[in-house]
């Protein structure tokens, strides 16, 4: 049997093709954009060149009629940190959102260069996620090589629904960060094999973490993400009743096989 | 060992409080300021605890679902303190493994449900309060208050870690600090943000005196009063000190509130 063909690698997307794949053809529009002028103040002093979007891509648009605000990290910029700006936009348009959002995370945590002001640009996002939650679905999707991980994991958690897929991790500390801080014994960064064991897309929906585990295909991603749109929102993913025996598992585990 | 800075403030602000403590790691206090009832949470060292890379005041997995636990059962008429001094979140496998980010999601949602039903929270930084343990412990309540000290941090990352990751010297960070204000770790910087609602002076912050705690107390109070405990982090940026530390968020805003409907 032939393979489906999958066109084109949500991966490989950048942060507009991955939403223009996502809203209904020729709805997506983009705000506070490149021509807006609105960098990153805080760079050029660390010997850093700002970048027109600071990271992040913002608008509106529809998802199967749907008015949505619509969000997308590349990954790209400084490791896909997100910074006051980027926190600013993504903020600003889900408190803005009628019917829905679609966040597309691939974040590499807090930029460190914008510290406090990331961490506060968080603690906003968290909040207006629930509040749009509470009234229509918030659905994320994490299907880029970064992954997410720091504050903007934290924000996932709170999400309607996450779609995801292989080429995805997730997690509160990424492995270089973990292998610098405790040492190659505890997580040795360049073990791909174990990374993806542990905090890949698909070990992250058996877990129950996430929700979907899609291909890496623009069309399929968009299938999915219009598919959990309409359902309930999962709301036992940040329960402390499933949670509980996931930690005491841990707890329990001596050691986790470092090699397959 | 001697006691935290958070355990230490915690028990002082409440000193007949009823110890609700589930877990050794996180004191649930519940007692009275001013009258009225209160819950105070801190997290706290356990050289004991389960989770090796979480013994030193780490909010970890099982200090979070505690945590989310404590917020859930408070008694329906308590207003929350976080009382804020945790090291930051274990860097472990382990942890990254069963899910660390989904495990603080479970308290920040916590939070975030009590505070949209009605229950006010608060924050008082005493110690460190470093990245997602802030998140997750301190920075969803309507007010924020801070000891006006120097051992006060927030940031990211700790100090070391900032200086190995960028191989930048002490006087390299502190020079870059001094001109972008956002990577600043001391409180007052972090005050000028508008994100601290009140700064208060202290001899000894391990030995607080009773004009200290009285301080405090009252504080909270009048803050509670005024339905300070409800306002969403959101009611940061409108602060007298966001207006110039934060323009950039703000320029943001406008500029999407004005194209939205455009």
């Amino acid at each position: 049997m032939k393979p489906r063909d999958l066109g084109v690698r949500f991966a490989e997307a950048d942060a507009r093709e991955r939403l223009r794949a996502i809203a209904d053809v020729g709805t997506f529009r983009e705000l506070a954009g490149p021509f807006a002028r609105l960098t990153s103040p805080h760079l050029a002093a660390q010997g850093l060149v700002a970048q027109s979007d600071d990271g992040v891509v913002v608008g509106r648009g529809r998802l199967d009629g749907a008015d949505v605000a619509l969000a997308a990290m590349t990954g790209e910029f400084l490791g896909g940190s997100l910074g006051e700006v980027g926190g600013a936009k993504i903020a600003a348009v889900l408190e803005r959102a009628v019917n829905g959002a679609v966040l597309v995370l691939d974040s590499g945590g807090i930029r460190l260069q914008e510290a406090n002001l990331g961490i506060l640009a968080v603690a906003e996002i968290c909040d207006a996620i629930v509040a749009l939650r509470e009234r229509a679905p918030v659905i994320a999707v994490v299907a880029g090589r970064v992954g997410d991980y720091g504050g903007m994991a934290i924000a996932l958690t709170l999400c309607s629904h996450i779609v995801t897929s292989e080429v995805a991790r997730m997690g509160l500390n990424g492995p270089q960060v973990i292998e610098q801080e405790a040492g190659a014994d505890e997580f040795d960064a360049s073990n791909r094999v174990l990374i993806w064991r542990t905090t890949g897309g698909e070990r992250r929906v058996t877990q129950g973490h996430a929700d979907v585990l899609a291909r890496d295909s623009c069309s399929e991603i968009a299938a999915d993400v219009r598919r959990v749109f309409a359902l309930p929102r999962n709301a036992r993913r940040t329960s402390v009743e499933r949670l509980r025996p996931i930690v005491d598992a841990a707890a329990a585990t001596a050691t986790i096989t470092r090699h397959a | 060992m001697s006691d935290s800075r958070g355990t230490v403030w915690s028990r002082a602000l409440m000193p007949d409080a009823r110890d609700a403590t589930a877990m050794p790691s996180v004191l649930v206090l519940d007692g009275t300021i001013a009258a009225q009832p209160w819950r105070i949470l801190a997290v706290r060292p356990n050289p004991e605890a389960r989770f090796a890379r979480a013994r030193g005041g780490e909010l970890g997995l099982d200090e979070a679902l505690a945590l989310a636990d404590a917020l859930h059962a408070a008694p329906a008429d308590a207003a929350i303190l976080a009382v804020v001094d945790t090291p930051g979140q274990p860097y472990g496998l382990r942890e990254e493994s069963a899910g660390l980010h989904v495990a603080f999601g479970s308290a920040v949602e916590a939070a975030i449900a009590r505070r949209s039903a009605g229950g006010p929270l608060f924050a008082l930084v005493v110690g460190k309060a470093i990245s997602g343990a802030f998140l997750t412990h301190g920075l969803q309540a309507g007010w924020i208050g801070a000891l006006d000290d120097p051992g006060i941090e927030v940031h990211v990352m700790s100090a070391a870690s900032v200086a190995r990751i960028t191989r930048e010297t002490p006087a390299e960070v502190a020079r870059v600090a001094a001109i972008v204000p956002a990577t600043a770790r001391d409180i007052r910087t972090f005050a000028r943000s508008g994100a601290v609602d009140a700064l208060f002076a202290v001899r000894d912050p391990l030995a607080p005196d009773a004009d200290e705690l009285a301080r405090v107390r009252t504080a909270l109070a009048s803050a509670r009063n005024a339905g300070a405990g409800l306002r969403p982090p959101l009611a940061r940026l409108a602060a007298d000190g966001a207006q110039t530390t934060r323009a950039a968020a703000l320029r943001v805003r406008a500029h999407i509130a004005e194209q939205w409907n455009a």
